[in-house]
């Protein structure tokens, strides 16, 4: 391919030096060759950039329509005049419009090269076959030697086409194909203004630049039609060369803005690996959007064992279907999908950017997959550990209703009955009341321990009064003084709540055993969202956290509820426990 | 003394119903659910009503708020709430609704006829009775430096007597004490305790456990 376009920018220098160096062999005017030589040298510059972006764009067909374009121009306008030779005329007699329909091709389809739209193809094969129709006369009937009006000059000894026929005035059907011209390059901006429109932020940006060039273009060919009638009477000013020109210039210079984003985007991707391995974990996604100049673009992970995409915080995704507006580009294999992006459309047509951005990010993707993955299994993890804390706090709740209901309330009927078959007895009968008496006794103790069996397990009063009333409720049973600082006047939620119970009551278990304290403090507050927790005693201190279960469980039933224990314990200096649980708002 | 037991346990609510009425008490209806119990006042203006705490349908503090209840609305009736729990907060609850006709006693009373119908008859006399144990506990309660530790034994016990509800004469029959000793004792604790004298009139028991538990 790369020799074709070498060819085609050879092809296309010769084509314009011979142009201009045909100039100085017809008896021309010298205003007439200099605006040739200019005309050539920027149809040069034109091709030269088409074989540029062909060679930079291979996947994009505006490469070639570009130099199709600057080859077509110099051959039109009354270029041919100038070539006095059969074989040149004929090509240039064909050729003649055919840079207009080009032109329409080019802009309506870039940045792919590729018409999408029906009303677009339609509209440039229109073109094409107008071009082809306004171009027959001339080749069959047109003699430059015979007087015509349109061109001004009128040259006796020009070479004629082969195909020419014989000599016939085709001024009057070409003024019709000339007014036709004007409602065509209507059409025309209408037709941009709506690829604009309808086009995707990031497409509208690359589209942006040509549009406002072939914009440009148009309007000045309608005013160009508007001043003097017909576009082929414009060569005779000086001030429509000038403006001809550079609009024509307008286009190659765009569409070299719109490469230098290319190229920009293209280094971003080389930049990006040396970007990522500095980035922190999660930031992939942002220098993605960077190096693709996509602020849109979404990442969503691969997870294999669950086999669906999710976002950075391990959330199940969809990816978007074909026509909602964004585009989907799945990195890695197809079966072995590592991430997809979820982009702009336009990006598609940089699939070579796309894959090098992909792979640059690959391993960092990779990370931010196994991290997605683990915060999933966390979150899991998380959540079965505060279920688990939950269904224990059910069960003990149950436990104690049970016995409440059960044992307790049995062991009073047995009671009372003990109580009545007492009350029949006669005096003394063998000994019997005392026997009764003492397995009252008996009772009474074990209903007691009952009772504080039930307590410990779960003490009503929590569920019933709250936290104030549960801890003031300790606080009456501790063996070490304890003085209440503050409690949270409003509930906190119950497992919270059972937390925060738990922790004050095996915190003054352990302070009754272990501390030799003369006092506690107890403070339960709420604060910005959380609960905090705080048992101070003036003890001996030493306390190990690791060490005994007690402490243990509640550090487990604080972390299951996403809250935090420390205890302070050093020795000599008392012991400070302190649990701070996030209880929502 | 027409008296009305409501327990949602068949065997106590018959068991405590057969020992009031062999203490020559008139149980005049028993039932098993706090709605009953309200019918059951409404209907026959009973003296006393004897209410376990935990009932259907919640089985939380149903008791309790049907003793609110029956306060607020008939506090001609005495109400005597039965409990499981040996909690100072419960006895405060019903004490908050005025200190007269009612009483807060664990369960474990029904295990002793003689004192479970003498807290109906007291409270049906209009006196308050709060449960010995609950006192025992909140009297034998550890502190730091507190003015309880000034207080004789003689005082002591007659701190814990007004806690658990006895009237002035109520505690010197129980201490076969003069009434005009209790009456000194009485103002002796107020004065080292630092308890206002206006609290000594209609709001003494509630008073005394809330400076207890403090």
């Amino acid at each position: 391919m790369r020799a074709v376009r070498l060819l085609v920018l050879a092809g296309g220098g010769a084509l314009c030096a011979g142009s201009a160096v045909a100039l100085f062999h017809v008896d021309q005017p010298s205003i007439i060759q200099k605006r040739g030589i200019v005309e050539f040298t920027a149809a040069f510059v034109g091709i030269a950039i088409g074989v540029l972006v062909w060679e930079l764009r291979p996947e994009s067909r505006t490469g070639p329509l570009l130099a199709a374009y600057f080859i077509a121009a110099p051959l039109s306008e009354g270029s041919w005049i100038f070539w006095n030779h059969q074989l040149p005329v004929t090509v240039a007699f064909a050729l003649e419009f055919v840079a207009g329909p080009i032109f329409a091709h080019l802009i309506l389809s870039y940045p792919t090269g590729r018409l999408t739209s029906r009303l677009d193809r339609a509209f440039v094969t229109f073109g094409y076959v107008y071009a082809l129709a306004y171009a027959l006369p001339r080749l069959l009937f047109f003699d430059p030697r015979m007087p015509h009006f349109r061109d001004v000059e009128t040259c006796w000894n020009c070479a004629l086409p082969y195909t020419h026929i014989s000599w016939r005035n085709v001024d009057g059907i070409r003024s019709v194909f000339d007014w036709l011209l004007l409602p065509l390059v209507l059409i025309f901006l209408a037709l941009l203004v709506r690829k604009l429109v309808r086009s995707s932020p990031g497409g509208r940006r690359v589209v942006l630049p040509l549009s406002l060039a072939a914009f440009f273009v148009g309007v000045q060919f309608v005013l160009q039609i508007a001043l003097y009638g017909s576009p082929a009477n414009s060569w005779t000013s000086t001030r429509w060369f000038w403006v001809v020109t550079l609009a024509s210039l307008a286009i190659p210079v765009s569409l070299a803005a719109g490469m230098l984003w290319g190229r920009r985007a293209r280094s971003a991707a080389a930049d990006l690996v040396v970007e990522l391995e500095h980035a922190p974990p999660g930031s992939v996604r942002d220098a993605l959007a960077r190096t693709l100049a996509d602020p849109s673009l979404e990442l969503a992970l691969w997870l294999p064992e669950q086999r669906c995409f999710v976002d950075g915080d391990g959330r199940p995704v969809e990816l978007p279907t074909s026509g909602s507006g964004r585009a989907v580009t799945v990195l890695g294999a197809s079966d072995a999908p590592v991430a997809a992006l979820v982009h702009d459309p336009v990006l598609l047509e940089r699939r070579a950017l796309l894959t090098a951005a992909g792979a640059a990010a690959r391993f960092a993707l990779e990370n931010e997959r196994l991290q997605a993955q683990l915060r999933l299994q966390l979150e899991e993890v998380r959540a079965s550990r505060a279920r688990i804390v939950q269904a224990g706090d059910e069960e003990r709740r149950r436990l104690e209703r049970d016995l409440h209901d059960g044992a307790q309330q049995r062991l009073l009927g047995l009671g009372m009955a003990l109580q009545l078959a007492r009350s029949q007895l006669v005096p003394s009968a063998n000994g019997a009341d005392e026997l009764l008496a003492e397995a009252e006794t008996e009772l009474r103790a074990a209903l007691d321990e009952l009772r504080e069996l039930a307590r410990g397990i779960h003490p009503a009063i929590l569920t019933e009064q709250g936290l104030p009333a549960a801890v003031r409720s300790l606080a009456e049973r501790s063996s070490v003084p304890v003085t209440i600082v503050g409690l949270p006047e409003q509930r906190l939620g119950e497992p919270v709540e059972a937390a925060a119970y738990f922790l004050v009551s095996e915190s003054l278990a352990n302070v009754a055993k272990y501390a030799q304290a003369s006092t506690v403090r107890v403070c339960v507050a709420k604060r910005n969202g959380h609960a905090l927790v705080d048992v101070e005693d003036d003890g001996v201190g030493g306390a190990d956290p690791g060490r005994g279960s007690g402490l243990r469980g509640l550090a487990d039933r604080v972390h299951a509820l996403d809250g935090t224990l420390t205890v302070d314990s050093r020795a000599g200096a008392g012991t400070r426990i302190h649990a701070e649980i996030p209880c929502g708002s | 003394m027409r008296v009305v037991v409501a327990d949602d346990s068949v065997l106590l609510r018959e068991g405590v119903a057969r020992l009031l009425a062999d203490e020559g008490l008139d149980v005049t209806a028993k039932v098993s659910s706090a709605p009953e119990l309200l019918e059951q006042v409404e209907a026959n203006a009973p003296d006393v009503a004897v209410v376990d705490i935990r009932m259907p349908p919640t089985h939380t503090d149903e008791g309790l708020a049907a003793a609110e209840a029956i306060r607020r609305r008939w506090p001609r009736v005495g109400v005597l709430v039965l409990s499981q729990y040996v909690e100072t907060e419960y006895a405060l609850r019903l004490l908050d609704g005025g200190e007269e006709r009612c009483g807060y006693l664990l369960k474990d009373r029904v295990l002793d006829s003689g004192q479970l119908a003498e807290a109906v008859r007291r409270i049906g006399g209009g006196g308050v009775v709060v449960d010995p144990e609950l006192v025992a506990r909140l009297v034998g309660k550890s502190r730091t430096q507190s003015p309880l530790q000034e207080l004789t034994p003689r005082e002591r016990e007659v701190l814990a007597l007004m806690a658990e509800g006895l009237t002035d004469r109520g505690i010197s029959e129980r201490l076969f004490v003069a009434p005009k000793t209790v009456e000194t004792h009485i103002r002796h604790i107020f004065t080292k305790l630092g308890l206002p004298e206006s609290a000594a009139d209609n709001k003494r028991v509630h008073a005394v456990l809330t400076y207890l538990r403090a």
